[in-house]
């Protein structure tokens, strides 16, 4: 588990060179910045309006995609259809289906659907909800395809028709699955959200780019702490509800009414409906205008000797290098950290902050920040993105080792052994397969978003995919979004076979 | 209203032939079962006795013989076939109450071919039927305060007895059981079995695989199951010890007894 850390030896051989000594004391000011956040209430107003923004876009964006992927699980899992007519094919159809809008980009699809229908707020939602929708439509399959289907069978033999059975016995049961994954989904089209807007979709991620590319350090620091607390304030949200909902029943939901849970959620969804509306108005969304597509500049004049005369080895390259190496990156130092910082508990605290700081820290910012300091190449990209998935995956960790049992760790700690190594061998060693399991995920993700730090890159598809577009390539354009998502699928399945391997043989 | 001019067995097999790895799981199997009658059936482990109650219960199409319901093929329109389904109630080994919900839900999860989806959609959100359903658990000696508990909250005797109250919201007129007493002490094992015996009176017919030869007091009939063969099928009172000593003798159940 600790031994993808070992890519921090070459990093510190390679970063002096690439360092240009500059900015440091940008940095410095940055860094500083941080603890006298700007308190003008113009600045504040502005940053609260472009949050508002932000926020409202996750909002419709991830309901969107709650819907469509709901609709387009249910309609891609292998029980339903063998259930409903005999044969799964169908449900093997619409999931290859469902990776083509999967292995692309939000950030992607937010350029394209820029390009053809221009700038207005339903961009952004829609770039969010298309991905988002296949995402959460595989996953609920698969959550759906893993149930035990004895009851279905059970409810089957005593002459239920196929849909009551399929509502009765699969229904509940997925819920949980649903309700976790849907919450977090949320936090992530939040983050999605203010990327999207760092691209000039507009919020607050807009508002963070302008005000660090003026340099505006501390008014950075206040949208960067005001979106801290919405997240916070989200997870908290998110995580109340799953306790009243979903903590195991026997106590929690001994004496509750018949059906009364269920009621519940059906008020919270109720009350989701007009609280969408509503934000829909706000933002001015109008999904009319997205029919009205614009001729694109520049069509028709297809150069395709000049697509193939890309340099795609090093393109796709030079992708997978930044991949791997953020990867390890973020993999290696989560569990090294958290290590180092374990015995003592206000360095925990701050280590989880950090953490949450580079979850919802948009990864172009990070490589514009790094750019002070740094020569743009794939380290510095991968520096960037590394972080990012350092958050997610630290707090992933740290909620990992807080629900495996303290027994064997407990039992070295009387033995007499150090924290650091009783935490090590006690919680880690357990913890080390599924850990290594979503990182592997995690790796075909960041692939995915390799495309965002495009800009620092300097090499690979995203840099070159940028170009491309904002020379309205459209050719090029084309034919890399094929060779990403292509490379995604790959990379998809690549980390499907290692999960499957590390989970099965633990 | 319905019946052919005779009165027709509940349920009556020909020939079953189901086929398995190394040699058929059933072979050349007859049963019969008229309403009224009570038929325990017999055999060690890997008798047959599982596949046996899966063909009975539709869950299994053998690869060849015959299986009537009330003197009728298996329907080939969706609709007809779970028509017949709903008239057959399963007591299954492992009760299959589904954990997420409630008591009195998992007791309407019966009534779901009579109602269809939009009325299996309310009986998550809403309590149904509960007279119904109190009556359901008062017959099988429980308190309808249960009604609001979630499963998952009752004891191993409370749940086989819900599983129980549930074959009645179904009101099958064939009730087939596998093993049902098998996890259970005897003296509750006992008692189960009378309410179960109970229920199976006159239009009615039950058919349950039993592993304990001692509780065979209350059937009309055992059905003696070994190696996928129909050793015996005796009015009880033929069922003699030396009889069961034969069939649950030692030695690998494949070897048929009769060859």
């Amino acid at each position: 588990m600790l031994l993808p850390a070992l890519v921090l030896v070459p990093l510190a051989v390679l970063l002096p060179g690439l360092t240009h000594g500059g900015g440091w004391d940008l940095i410095g000011a940055f860094a500083a910045a941080a603890l006298t956040p700007s308190l003008d209430p113009l600045v504040l107003g502005s940053l609260l309006g472009g949050l508002g923004v932000t926020a409202g876009m996750a909002l419709l964006g991830w309901a969107g995609s709650l819907l469509l992927g709901l609709l387009l699980g249910v309609a891609s899992s292998r029980t339903v259809w063998r259930t409903l007519t005999g044969s799964a094919l169908p449900a093997a159809l619409i999931r290859r289906l469902l990776a083509i809008p999967r292995a692309i980009h939000e950030l992607i699809w937010g350029l394209l659907l820029l390009q053809l229908v221009g700038l207005q707020p339903a961009v952004a939602v829609l770039a969010i909800a298309l991905p988002f929708g296949a995402l959460v439509a595989r996953v609920l399959s698969d959550l759906l395809d893993a149930l035990p289907t004895a009851n279905l069978e059970a409810l089957r033999a005593a002459g239920a028709p196929a849909p009551a059975a399929l509502l009765t016995a699969l229904g509940p049961a997925l819920l949980p699955g649903v309700l976790s994954y849907g919450g977090y989904r949320l936090e992530c089209a939040l983050r999605s959200a203010t990327l999207l807007g760092v691209f000039g979709l507009g919020g607050l991620g807009t508002d963070l780019k302008l005000s660090l590319q003026s340099l505006e350090f501390r008014e950075l620091w206040s949208g960067l702490w005001l979106l801290l607390a919405v997240m916070l304030t989200l997870e908290a949200g998110v995580s109340l509800l799953r306790r009243r909902w979903l903590v195991p029943g026997r106590f929690v939901l001994a004496r509750r009414g018949v059906g009364e849970r269920s009621r519940e959620m059906l008020l919270v969804l109720a009350a989701l409906l007009p609280l969408c509306a509503l934000v829909g108005r706000g933002l001015g969304v109008n999904p009319a205008a997205l029919l009205n597509w614009q001729p694109l500049p520049g069509l028709g004049a297809g150069d395709w000797s000049a697509t193939l005369a890309l340099p795609w080895p090093a393109l796709v390259g030079g992708t997978l290098q930044l991949t791997a190496l953020a990867a390890t990156l973020a993999v290696g130092l989560a569990p090294v950290l958290l290590l180092l910082a374990a015995p003592n508990r206000w360095a925990r605290r701050s280590l989880q902050l950090f953490w949450a700081l580079g979850r919802l820290w948009p990864p172009p910012l990070s490589a514009l920040l790094l750019l002070f300091v740094l020569e743009p190449g794939v380290v510095t990209a991968a520096l960037a993105l590394g972080f990012h998935n350092l958050g997610i995956l630290g707090r992933l960790l740290l909620e990992g080792a807080g629900s495996t049992a303290a027994a064997a760790e407990e039992a070295l700690t009387c033995a007499g052994s150090g924290p650091r190594l009783a935490l090590l061998y006690g919680r880690f060693s357990g913890l080390a397969r599924p850990y290594l399991a979503y990182g592997a995920y995690r790796a075909d993700v960041m692939l995915r978003e390799s495309v965002v730090v495009g800009l620092a890159g300097a090499t690979g598809l995203g840099s070159q995919l940028l170009e491309s577009l904002s020379s309205f390539a459209w050719d090029q354009l084309l034919a890399l979004v094929a060779v990403y998502a292509l490379l995604t699928l790959i990379g998809e399945d690549l980390s499907d076979r290692a999960r499957r391997r590390w989970l099965a043989s633990g | 209203m319905r019946a052919p001019v005779t009165v027709s067995a509940l349920l009556e097999l020909r020939g079953i032939l189901v086929p398995g790895r190394e040699r058929p799981r059933l072979d050349g199997v007859d049963l019969r079962l008229a309403p009224g009658e009570r038929v325990a059936l017999l055999g060690p482990s890997g008798a047959g006795k599982s596949t046996l109650l899966a063909v009975a219960n539709g869950l299994l199409a053998p690869a060849a013989g015959t299986v009537l319901w009330e003197g009728h093929p298996p329907a080939r329109s969706r609709r007809g076939r779970r028509r017949q389904q709903a008239r057959i109630g399963t007591l299954w080994q492992d009760l299959r109450l589904i954990e997420e919900l409630t008591v009195q839900q998992n007791l309407n999860a019966a009534r779901l071919a009579r109602w269809g989806w939009p009325k299996a959609l309310l009986n998550l959100l809403l309590p149904l039927e509960s007279e119904d359903c109190a009556a359901a658990l008062r017959t099988m000696d429980l308190d309808p305060a249960l009604l609001d508990q979630p499963v998952t909250a009752l004891s191993g005797g409370q749940r086989q007895r819900v599983a129980m109250a549930r074959l009645l919201r179904q009101d099958p007129i064939l009730l087939l059981a596998d093993e049902p007493l098998a996890s259970l002490d005897p003296r509750l094992a006992a008692e189960l079995l009378a309410l179960l015996l109970a229920q199976a009176a006159a239009p009615r017919a039950l058919l349950l695989s039993l592993h304990r030869p001692d509780l065979l007091d209350g059937f009309d009939r055992a059905v003696g199951l070994r190696g996928g063969r129909m050793v015996f099928d005796h009015p009880i009172a033929a069922v003699t010890t030396e009889l069961l000593a034969e069939l649950y003798r030692g030695g690998p159940a494949g070897e048929g007894t009769k060859a």
